[in-house]
């Protein structure tokens, strides 16, 4: 039963995003399911440990381009590819990570996105040899069909993303209830009080980086896979803020808001793009606005509420003992 | 050996990059140091005076009009925002602050691009006339830049070190809550440091705009530039901002020289080395904590 109450959440939301599946157009369906991992990293960095990074797509590019010297040089198996870029996206973390994570909080975002920029330049300019530069890799034919998941495909390659979405999220939940993730919680809320306790502000810190930032990778390596091709432009100073924007709209420190914020932001970029050329000014001033209204976001608002709703629905006709724990 | 020419060519243009540089990041830093808030919107004002500029060149063909208008538009949009958003959030955690920073930044882009479209356009460099500086040929205008900064600095140190405003200001980077307590509206203050900084940002994408082309992501363009050098500076610091605009104009400029992929990459690098030793950069006080 308690086995069954802890996944139930997560179910559900996949349930949902599955049947989404049924009703949207398969190119916006993956494009959620990649967004919602590529946001988890950042809504993790944001929510648990307080660290914004405006750099996240320095990481992105960093498993997308591991993704990409694999498939374009050496082999052809998709697998591997997406496993290079996690290889690389650790390596970047513990390279940058023991640097960045010494710095105040003001610092580390600037620091990041510097990082993003210096890997666009890199990527663009000064490994133009390799990259071929704005032009970017393209490897759509050289990937190679395995038996069981076909991720040359789209609808199969949807069935791997969801797969994987759902094991990160699963993960992350994990992480949020292990002694880790209140470590985590509480280096953001009060460092002081965690290093009276014999903690290492420090290690968390770069544990919690070293956490994160691959998953960023992976979503670089994945969107990498169901693009066929890699170019600079996915680092590029104006994409930077996407991650941050998207964790802002579905809520900060949220389970469900990567989704949430992935399904609202590309919905409305879809739909704004279709009727005014630039997407940019809404998106602006409607961040704007939503942090002026308040920073919880869409999830953060409305999950009190359902949990309100769904306690009053459930937990009425329960005898108190069995109630009595409050589970998130 | 580079040859002498292009070094002493090298070290001006880097000297006038620097200059721009400085009037960009000076204003982000002042406005951190005062607020505790990381004005990214500051890039917005900057392409907005580049455009401002523009147009008023085009249509007056007086140039230097142009620039006053740029500064005008920026001093104006910065005062603007201060007022609608910032004057709501000063409160709040600084992540929240910069995010809302950067929605502002991107909205202004797409508010850009209505109006003046997609294309880069050009602004035509008022003074073509080249001066012989020890042996190569340097544009006047770039020296001119050069001077132009060289004056905003002297004019910030003077109001902050002369002025009753600017006292109380350097007052209030130090201990907002005292100055506050001795009865000076420190909203006030605020406006006039937002006032100052969008003004110096759009100064700075004026007298920018006839060396390169405006187009509406001219502001993201120099964004790693503009956080390098407040982060080598140290957030908050006047003196640490003009020495790492300087240093960092200088390292672009003379890189180009030597290897020109690598020109881009060196002040990452001089960034990462300095962080390592000093994390709160060359000037930054380590008390400054709210």
């Amino acid at each position: 039963m308690s086995v069954l109450r802890w996944w139930w959440g997560l179910l559900l939301a996949f349930a949902i995003l599955a049947l989404g599946r049924v009703f949207l157009p398969l190119p916006f369906a993956n494009e959620i399911v990649l967004f919602s991992i590529y946001a988890m990293g950042c809504n993790f960095l944001l929510g648990r440990v307080g660290f914004i990074s405006f750099g996240q797509p320095a990481y992105l590019a960093v498993g997308a381009y591991g993704t990409a010297f694999y498939l374009f040089y050496f082999g052809s198996n998709p697998y591997v590819g997406i496993l290079c870029g996690i290889v690389a996206g650790i390596v970047i973390s513990l390279a940058v990570g023991a640097l960045f994570v010494r710095l105040r909080k003001d610092y580390f975002a600037l620091v990041n996105l510097a990082l993003a920029v210096i890997v666009y330049y890199l990527m663009q300019k000064v490994l133009a040899g390799i990259t071929y530069g704005d032009n970017g890799l393209w490897f759509l034919t050289s990937i190679a069909s395995t038996p069981v998941l076909d991720l040359s495909r789209p609808d199969q390659f949807f069935i791997f993303a969801f797969l994987v979405a759902f094991a990160i999220f699963a993960f992350y939940k994990y992480i949020d209830d292990s002694i880790f993730g209140a470590c985590c919680l509480a280096t953001k809320i009060n460092e002081d009080k965690l290093t009276f306790l014999g903690y290492s502000n420090f290690s968390i810190r770069l544990v919690a980086f070293v956490i994160a930032n691959p998953t960023t990778a992976l979503a670089g390596a994945m969107y990498a896979v169901y693009l066929g091709f890699v170019s600079p432009e996915i680092t590029s100073a104006a994409r930077t803020p996407e991650p941050v924007i998207v964790t802002i709209l579905g809520g900060v420190g949220t389970l469900y808001g990567p989704i949430v914020g992935s399904l609202v932001y590309i919905g409305m970029k879809d739909l704004i793009s279709k009727f005014v050329g630039n997407w940019e000014l809404i998106i602006g001033f409607g961040l704007v606005l939503i942090m002026l209204a308040g920073e919880k976001g869409i999830w953060g608002t409305i999950e009190p509420l359902l949990k309100k709703a769904f306690s009053c629905a459930l937990r009425r006709p329960l005898p108190r003992t069995l109630g009595g724990r409050s589970d998130d | 050996m580079i040859d002498t020419q292009l070094l002493i060519s090298g070290v001006l243009f880097g000297l006038s990059l620097g200059s721009i540089f400085f009037l960009m990041a000076v204003g982000l830093s002042l406005v951190f140091g005062l607020m505790r808030v990381i004005s990214l919107d500051q890039l917005l004002y900057y392409s907005l005076g580049g455009y401002v500029t523009y147009s008023i060149s085009v249509t007056t063909g007086n140039f230097w009009l142009g620039a006053l208008g740029g500064m005008a538009a920026g001093a104006i949009a910065g005062l603007a925002a201060e007022r609608l958003v910032y004057l709501r959030i000063y409160e709040r955690d600084i992540t929240f602050t910069m995010i809302t920073s950067f929605g502002i930044l991107i909205g202004g882009v797409g508010v850009i691009k209505y109006f003046w479209g997609l294309v880069p356009l050009p602004v035509a460099v008022p003074i073509d006339v080249q001066i012989d500086v020890l042996g190569p040929e340097i544009p006047v205008y770039r020296l001119i830049i050069v001077g132009l900064s060289g004056l905003v600095y002297g004019g910030i140190w003077m109001f902050l070190n002369r002025t009753i405003v600017g006292k109380a200001m350097r007052a209030a980077i130090e201990n907002v809550e005292h100055v506050e307590g001795l009865g000076i509206n420190i909203y006030r203050l605020f406006a006039i440091a937002f006032t100052i900084a969008g003004g110096l940002s759009g100064l700075a994408g004026g007298l920018y705009a006839p060396l390169i082309m405006v187009d509406p992501q001219m502001g993201l363009d120099v964004l790693a530039f503009v956080f390098m050098i407040v982060i080598i500076g140290g957030l908050g610091s006047i003196k640490g901002t003009l020495v790492s605009s300087f240093l960092v104009g200088q390292v672009v400029s003379l890189g180009t020289l030597v290897y020109a992929p690598m020109a881009q990459m060196a002040p990452f690098a001089i960034m990462l080395l300095i962080l390592l030793v000093k994390p709160t950069g060359l000037y930054g006080s380590p008390l400054l904590k709210r």
